[in-house]
């Protein structure tokens, strides 16, 4: 990644979007990656299976963070199901990366994973 | 700095002539696992050439050759920490020596067991697992240094039967006294249990002076092959230990009614050895004899104390690591608001590989540091004042340019 690249997703991490948890949600999850330590809670508000909030607090490395903040904005006004459909690839393109070493990679998906977790619980239900 | 002529003896490993991201590479991820000499890596490729077969059991000349090589690596191991040779048990590594532990003694419902908060998880899962049988854990504290709080060991609690201690933390650096608390255990009635697989590395160490019971090291951290680690057992509690696996070579008669089992070390070693680790070890061991213990000792004494003292002046870095009055030649730290995983990213990219996370200490760091992970340089030998310099240098720049 480029150094310029770089720093412009550590402004991102300083301050992510929908960092914190809402007063309002009805479903939650945690994503957890044990080597790196990082954890974090993801917050949906979801009506009629469409997600109409999406939010997240924890600690997690820049990769993380702004991956699940991107996916968090992304992710507002589309069916819930919608994310079972993404991957890696679509975690790249949404935090504009198109090189990630495999050390990283859980770090860009620990959050992609969580949701996923609330997707694969509605349909239980 | 002149107790080792560090120039000379880099040559011998390859490794470190690498350029890694388009810059040499310094390495200090030494806790983590070392690099090894070439006598080390080509010592291995002349046992498969010259003397590979499976000791013990076969009776012709390779073999008994062989036989005579794990023997002669027993030795070694023995001599280089001052113990007998039937005292050494190979085991893969220091997680599985300290699970023979757990495994072997036979604890019981009632039990009490005391491991410490600087322990990496290898001294503290095993034991905590013995909760099951109804065994306690005390988990000993450590003072704003880093160091145990040595109150616990003047007075540890009735029906402690082992004592589970570091010799040095992988996250702190912190060298705690393992001869005290040997004595104090001893005369209370409990065994001692060290880990040792960050200070036999790079210290000279004597079983006999220490007097612990267990000494538990991994191969790989000091220039060694992965997959051999050795499990100290002194000679008088070996007896009170059952096995641990069972199978092939562990036994002296079988029958589908009767087993008798083997002495130590031999009941420890099941099934065929990793031979090559043990021939492996033994090399590395000559290499560091060669050097001297004490001069590694007192080299990395220098160097971690220039690290140090070059530290001082960084911004927006927080330091973890060398609070205690004794410590070795770790340097736990963060770049204030940026995560451990991006500081040794960006690292990398100079050719610095540190580690970075919970360093398999997550009690400590979480509990005791209260941060989700922390970046670490860790210094052998080989490496030198430049690439310190060069480490000081970048670092500071990372923590200019993303620190706040
Ligand atoms: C203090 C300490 N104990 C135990 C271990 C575990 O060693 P191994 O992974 O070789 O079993 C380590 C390795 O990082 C360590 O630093």
């Amino acid at each position: 990644m480029e150094d310029d690249k770089f720093y412009e997703l550590v402004e991102l991490y300083r301050n992510p979007e929908h960092f914190g948890k809402p007063t309002k949600y009805n479903c939650s999850s945690e994503g957890y990656s044990p080597s790196c330590g990082d954890k974090f809670s993801v917050y949906l508000e979801v009506e009629n299976n469409i997600i109409k909030d999406a939010s997240f607090d924890g600690r997690g490395c820049v990769i993380s963070t702004v991956s699940l903040s991107k996916l968090c904005s992304y992710l507002i006004g589309k069916k819930l199901n919608f994310v079972d459909s993404l991957n890696l690839e679509s975690i790249k393109q949404l935090v504009g990366i198109d090189e990630l070493s495999i050390s990283r990679v859980k770090c860009a998906t620990v959050g992609l994973d969580a949701i996923k977790k609330i997707s694969a619980e509605s349909n239980k239900v | 700095m002149n107790y080792i002529d560090v120039e000379k003896l880099r040559d011998d490993f390859p490794i470190l002539k690498k350029e890694i991201n388009g810059n040499p590479l310094i390495y200090f991820d030494n806790a983590a696992t070392s690099q090894r000499p070439k006598q080390v890596i080509d010592g291995i490729k002349y046992f498969y050439e010259n003397i590979n077969a499976n000791p013990i059991r076969s009776i012709h000349s390779l073999a008994e050759q062989a036989t005579l090589e794990y023997g002669k690596a027993r030795e070694k191991v023995a001599k280089f920490i001052n113990a007998d040779p039937d005292e050494i048990v190979f085991v893969r590594n220091t997680t599985e020596a300290i699970n023979l532990v757990s495994f072997s003694l036979p604890f019981k419902n009632g039990d009490r067991i005391s491991t410490t908060y600087l322990e990496h998880h290898s001294n503290l899962l095993p034991w905590m697992r013995l909760k099951e049988k109804g065994v306690e854990i005390d988990i000993v504290n450590t003072n704003e240094h880093f160091e145990l709080d040595m109150d616990y060991y003047k007075h540890i609690p009735k029906g402690t039967r082992l004592v589970a201690v570091t010799h040095a933390s992988n996250v702190t650096g912190t060298v705690t006294d393992i001869k005290e608390i040997t004595q104090l255990a001893h005369e209370q009635g409990a065994l001692v249990l060290v880990d040792a697989a960050q200070s036999i590395p790079h210290l000279p160490f004597n079983v006999k002076d220490i007097g612990a019971d267990f000494i538990a090291f991994s191969g790989h951290k000091m220039l060694g092959p992965f997959g051999v680690g050795v499990l100290y057992i002194k000679k008088e509690v070996s007896k009170n230990l059952g096995p641990f696996l069972t199978g092939g070579e562990m036994i002296k008669d079988v029958n589908m009614t009767k087993i008798v089992y083997e002495n130590s070390p031999t009941l420890f070693e099941a099934g065929t050895q990793n031979i090559e680790g043990a021939y492996g070890l033994g090399l590395a061991i000559d290499y560091l004899n060669s050097v001297g213990m004490k001069n590694i000792e007192n080299y990395e004494k220098a160097l971690t104390s220039y690290l140090y003292e070059n530290a001082k002046n960084l911004e927006n870095v927080e330091v973890y690591s060398g609070k205690s009055k004794n410590f070795l030649g770790i340097f736990s730290f963060n770049v204030k608001g940026l995560h451990s995983h991006d500081t040794a990213y960006l690292l990398d990219k100079k050719g610095i590989a540190v580690r970075s996370g919970f360093h398999c200490a997550q009690p400590l760091i979480e509990e005791r540091l209260k941060l989700p992970g922390a970046t670490r340089a860790s210094l052998y030998f080989y490496n030198t004042k430049e690439e310190v310099d060069k480490f000081i240098e970048e670092l500071s720049k990372v923590a200019i340019k993303y620190g706040r």
